[in-house]
């Protein structure tokens, strides 16, 4: 899968299209408006990557839960019609996903939340952090979630 | 109460239909070009008409209309009415509920799917959820992709293809009617752990009242997974039902209590 690229105007000049710096050439990233109507996308990215990495069933479901409700708290954050990064790599064994967008709101996501409590039971680990500029905060939450090790003989084979 | 007789209580169901056993008797002694026929069935399938609408209603909000579930109670009732043979001295009703409820099934099962999927893929959607039960009682965890794989002997390909029909289908109808009488559940009530386990989070107060309005399964599962982290393939051991469903179920919750939670935000 190749990033998404938006051209300005549909023209795309080759010499000044820079292109995106993934951090690992197996990266994913996905850009979309903030809105709620884009979850199932980003939910089925996950799940195509996690399934397609032989993560067991009980983690598939979980980092779709995951995923989900870090977007939700990202969109409700976000500047309106600003737009959301979603960042999902798959490496050693573990899957992590990284959601940023464009807030007003310069205080981090709280850790204290239901929430909160639904992204730490589903995952292996969650943290969020705000960074600031002169225009706004960008504000991210990244989990990860390891891939249980399995040696079954003759799984996957023939 | 909108609608309800004033007529005297009916203590129970089967007396509510007890006048019209009279007329399958009638029925029964009855040539079958007896005109008088048409007039009795008539009659019979009006009359017991409020069990195909209670039928029908034990199995709303699962996506089908309410309407159309009457329909098809109705459809199961008249075939009840016809096939129902009095000489054998059984009982209309218990005869007539399973009649009619098979029905309702038979529809939710083919009208389950959200898209319509082919045939071969539901197969293999059902096939892949069966050998995941089954994998998961044998390993005690959730069984991979690739296990599944082996265990069907089909290719990983199949397994995603499979995997994925299974999200063009129609959340809960056919599992809810699968899993059979939810009703029935002995959950028991555990409300009060919930209420302790989620005590140290701070919108607890806006939170409880949203989860109390849950219906108790839904409850039971958030609170098996988020307060005593059971995995989904426990809890649906744990309540009988299979863990693609419990993962419906809790996707389904987590976005009620977040809409819930965003009004009340709003709100203030």
């Amino acid at each position: 899968m190749v990033p998404e690229q938006h051209s300005n105007d549909g023209e795309v000049n080759v010499t000044d299209w820079e292109p995106p710096s993934l951090r690992a050439q197996n990266e994913i990233e996905l850009w979309l408006g903030a809105d709620l109507a884009h979850l199932p996308i980003v939910r089925s990215v996950v799940a195509t990557l996690a399934t397609r990495a032989d993560f067991d069933l009980d983690s598939i479901a979980d980092l779709r839960l995951a995923v989900d409700e870090a977007c939700s708290t990202l969109i409700t954050r976000a500047l309106p019609g600003s737009t959301m990064r979603c960042r999902f790599l798959v490496e050693n064994d573990e899957l992590r996903f990284q959601g940023t967008v464009v807030s007003e709101n310069g205080s981090a996501p709280s850790t204290k939340s239901f929430g909160w409590r639904v992204l730490s039971t589903l995952t292996d680990s969650v943290d969020a952090h705000v960074k600031s500029n002169g225009q706004g905060h960008q504000v991210d939450i990244e989990l990860a979630k390891r891939r249980i090790t399995v040696d079954v003989p003759g799984a996957g084979g023939a | 109460m909108t609608g309800s007789r004033t007529e005297p209580t009916k203590p129970t169901s089967s007396n509510e239909y007890g006048h019209l056993t009279p007329l399958f008797e009638e029925l029964a002694g009855l040539s079958a070009d007896d005109p008088r026929r048409a007039q009795l069935r008539d009659e019979l399938v009006t009359g017991h008409l409020p069990l195909a609408e209670h039928i029908a209603q034990r199995f709303s909000g699962r996506g089908v209309a309410k309407e159309d579930l009457v329909q098809v109670a109705t459809v199961g009732l008249i075939n009840a009415v016809d096939r129902f043979d009095a000489s054998r001295g059984s009982d209309f009703l218990s005869f007539a509920v399973p009649t009619v409820m098979g029905e309702v099934r038979r529809h939710f099962r083919d009208t389950g799917w959200l898209v319509r999927v082919p045939r071969r893929l539901k197969e293999l959607h059902l096939s892949i959820s069966a050998a995941s039960t089954e994998l998961s009682q044998r390993l005690g965890r959730a069984p991979t992709p690739s296990e599944i794989a082996g265990h069907l002997g089909i290719s990983q390909d199949e397994v995603y293809e499979g995997l994925e029909a299974g999200n063009a289908y129609n959340s809960m109808s056919l599992d809810e009617v699968l899993s059979g009488d939810t009703e029935n559940l002995a959950l028991g009530d555990t409300l009060g752990e919930e209420d302790a386990g989620l005590a140290g989070v701070e919108n607890h107060e806006a939170l409880l009242p949203l989860i109390q309005e849950l219906p108790e399964r839904e409850r039971k599962i958030l609170g098996l997974r988020f307060v005593h982290n059971m995995t989904q393939t426990q809890i649906a051991e744990r309540i009988g039902v299979s863990q693609m469903h419990v993962s419906r179920l809790l996707a389904r919750t987590l976005a009620r209590l977040r809409v819930g939670l965003t009004e009340q935000d709003e709100a203030r």
